[in-house]
């Protein structure tokens, strides 16, 4: 993924780099029709010449060599040369072209007039040559100068696009940054993003408002779940109570006891998917109060202490490593614990008799990080996928379980604004890891 | 002891209320706020069980009333509200505890006695079992004038059968009154078999725990003649 101001500098330069080529292109086309027309110019001032010198002292001068009946000169150089022969043609030559000639065995590009005249019944040709070297020496300097200094523009303006693009998207990033990462719309920065772009003003606008009417109807999705809570709360309580009574008289059947305390166990399934229901929509309309510090060192010993007797019966080893420690401010205790809790408690569910738990706390790039790695069953990527969601983690499977104690610890972890990740193996086992928020 | 029960589901009512008779209270009850008020005015009570979401008061309200009259009844909060908010508000007043609904007929019985205990300054008694003597107020285990080591856990677990002796407790009101109802999800029946099975262990090897019972599909029970 590229990043808009990015792609605008992008598009900037390539823009620009066509723009550059077709105009280097046009000019070298240009120069080069301009220097020929001037030495055109300049060919056929020189043919006035001639033609003046010739009327004032006649051809003969020309035409004293012994050998052919015709005049050549160059210069030393060979920029310039001029012949004048004696020719039989009848047509009447006036015309300037490009062609090569050898000069002392050098082939060289000229751009040669050629001029037919009559001097005492006599047919003479004059051919007056110039070098095109020194042109196309000269056009290309020039095309050399500027493709420099279009480079240079160029590189200055792609610098300042990418600038300026920064400065005029820097609202939209604050948008961005915003979004991400919120998992809960009541976390959303609600102060408006400060911009004179009424394009970003209306994202800005439209999402708080968007951000808004979330909320509320989350929040009035928590108050339905609250309150229905409740009211599903007291008839648990009647049953409950009913059915204790019923179990403490002292003259009923084993079987009809048996029977009674089934019930009790089933309504208390219904009492803790209530309670937790009840638990996450608490938390997630945030009735909690964070104004605790925890010692996370400590928390961790406690709840390996509190579940050391039921790993010890099923020998579990545990293990602590606990290399850092740290101090979590604006914490809930009771949360907290919670969370850790549901997590060590699967762990020591879920690993068979002679495996292993590992309980780690270490500063991972300035970060607090806790791991929890068991040595049990693992997960599929299927059941991984639902790991966090309520009531479809199937990997618990016992039945006095909701499959609901992970979604607490993910509502948990999110309130502290903690990251949750999870890697498993099938066979191998799972590792939890929680990374805690740098201390302000 | 007098005991005003206010809670407006009838049916909850009289079951908390035909417990608490059969352990020997003499139960009042009250299904209003206006009713809980004469009542209170009225009568002396030593405990007013409170539902604070009774529909024509605030139940806090009562207890703010019922102090400023002069009432020494000592107030027990029952809501299925348990907000963390109400709880200390409620304590605030002088509620002297606070139970969350569902709970377990058991549990207020244990809350109430030990606001009993509280209250008159009862010094509780040493209970014998078989060889052990059960010290509650230090909280210790004796056998033949050794102390046996148990955890804080295994103590709590052993005093609350003790206290109920001669009743089957289910795993599950062992372990809400041991836990707390804070990690309700992560009820594991589990937990108190692993706990009793160490317990166990660590008694037999003093004397014989035969008044430690497992009752088949139901729960654990302490047999005590006294």
């Amino acid at each position: 993924m590229i990043k808009l101001k990015i792609k605008l500098a992008l598009f900037n330069l390539l823009s620009k780099l066509a723009f550059t080529a077709l105009f280097l292109l046009v000019m070298s086309y240009i120069i080069e029709r301009i220097n020929l027309r001037q030495v055109d110019n300049n060919l056929i001032q020189k043919r006035e010449k001639v033609l003046e010198l010739i009327g004032n002292i006649g051809i003969e001068p020309f035409m004293t060599s012994d050998t052919t009946d015709a005049f050549g000169s160059y210069n030393i150089l060979k920029e310039e040369f001029i012949s004048l022969e004696k020719t039989d043609t009848t047509a009447d030559l006036n015309f300037i072209e490009e062609t090569s000639r050898i000069i002392e065995g050098d082939e060289i590009a000229y751009r040669v007039l050629n001029y037919s005249f009559m001097v005492d019944g006599q047919k003479y040709l004059l051919d007056i040559g110039n070098s095109l070297t020194s042109i196309m020496q000269e056009k290309k300097n020039t095309t050399r100068v500027i493709l420099v200094f279009l480079v240079l523009i160029i590189l200055i303006t792609f610098l300042t696009d990418l600038q300026y693009n920064h400065y005029l998207l820097r609202p939209l990033d604050r948008i961005t940054n915003k979004l991400k990462g919120i998992s809960n719309p009541a976390l959303f920065d609600k102060t408006p993003v400060r911009t004179n772009t009424s394009d970003f003003y209306s994202l800005d606008h439209a999402l708080r408002e968007l951000m808004d009417n979330i909320n509320e109807l989350f929040q009035k999705e928590k108050e339905i779940t609250i309150n229905i809570s409740h009211e599903l709360l007291t008839p648990v309580s009647v049953l409950r109570s009913k059915l204790e009574n019923l179990l403490m008289k002292t003259d009923i059947e084993p079987e009809i006891s048996e029977k009674i305390e089934e019930s009790l166990k089933t309504l208390h399934r219904l009492q803790s998917l209530v309670n937790s229901l009840l638990l996450i929509a608490r938390i997630e309309s945030r009735q909690y109060l964070r104004e605790e510090t925890v010692d996370m060192n400590e928390i961790m010993r406690e709840i390996l202490n509190e579940l050391s007797p039921v790993a010890e019966d099923k020998s579990v080893n545990l293990r602590e490593d606990y290399i850092d420690n740290y101090q979590f401010k604006d914490a809930n205790r009771s949360l907290i614990f919670s969370m850790l809790y549901n997590v060590v408690n699967n762990a020591v569910k879920f690993t068979n008799t002679g495996g292993e738990i590992t309980a780690k706390s270490v500063l991972r790039h300035g970060r607090f990080v806790i791991t929890i790695s068991d040595t049990g069953k693992g997960m599929s990527p299927a059941q991984m996928n639902s790991l966090f969601s309520r009531f479809k983690s199937k990997i618990i499977t016992d039945e006095n379980s909701t499959g609901i104690g992970l979604a607490i610890t993910k509502s948990i972890a999110d309130f502290h604004n903690i990251e949750v990740s999870v890697v498993s193996e099938p066979a191998k086992g799972t590792t939890f890891s929680f990374f805690f928020p740098e201390n302000s | 002891m007098n005991v005003l029960i206010v809670e407006d589901e009838k049916s909850l009512a009289n079951e908390i209320a035909a417990f608490l008779k059969s352990e020997n209270f003499l139960c009042d009850l009250a299904y209003t706020g206006v009713d809980a008020s004469e009542k209170i005015a009225v009568n002396l009570y030593d405990f007013v069980l409170l539902d604070l979401g009774l529909p024509d008061s605030n139940g806090l309200d009562l207890i703010n009333h019922a102090r400023k009259a002069g009432s020494e009844a000592s107030f027990i909060i029952i809501t299925a509200r348990g907000a963390v908010e109400d709880k200390v508000k409620g304590l605030n007043l002088g509620a002297d505890d606070y139970l969350a609904k569902p709970f377990a007929l058991v549990e207020l019985l244990s809350r109430i006695n030990a606001v009993a205990r509280r209250k008159f300054k009862i010094i509780s008694q040493d209970i014998l079992l078989g060889d052990f003597i059960v010290q509650i107020q230090s909280r210790k285990l004796i056998c033949r004038d050794a102390e046996v080591e148990v955890t804080k856990k295994e103590f709590d677990l052993l005093l609350y059968l003790v206290l109920n002796k001669n009743r089957v407790l289910t795993r599950q009101q062992l372990y809400e009154h041991i836990w707390g109802n804070i990690l309700d999800d992560q009820y594991d029946s589990n937990f108190i078999d692993v706990h009793i099975k160490n317990l166990r262990k660590k008694l037999n090897a003093y004397a014989p725990t035969e008044w430690l019972e497992t009752v088949r599909g139901v729960g654990y029970r302490v047999s005590a003649d006294q």
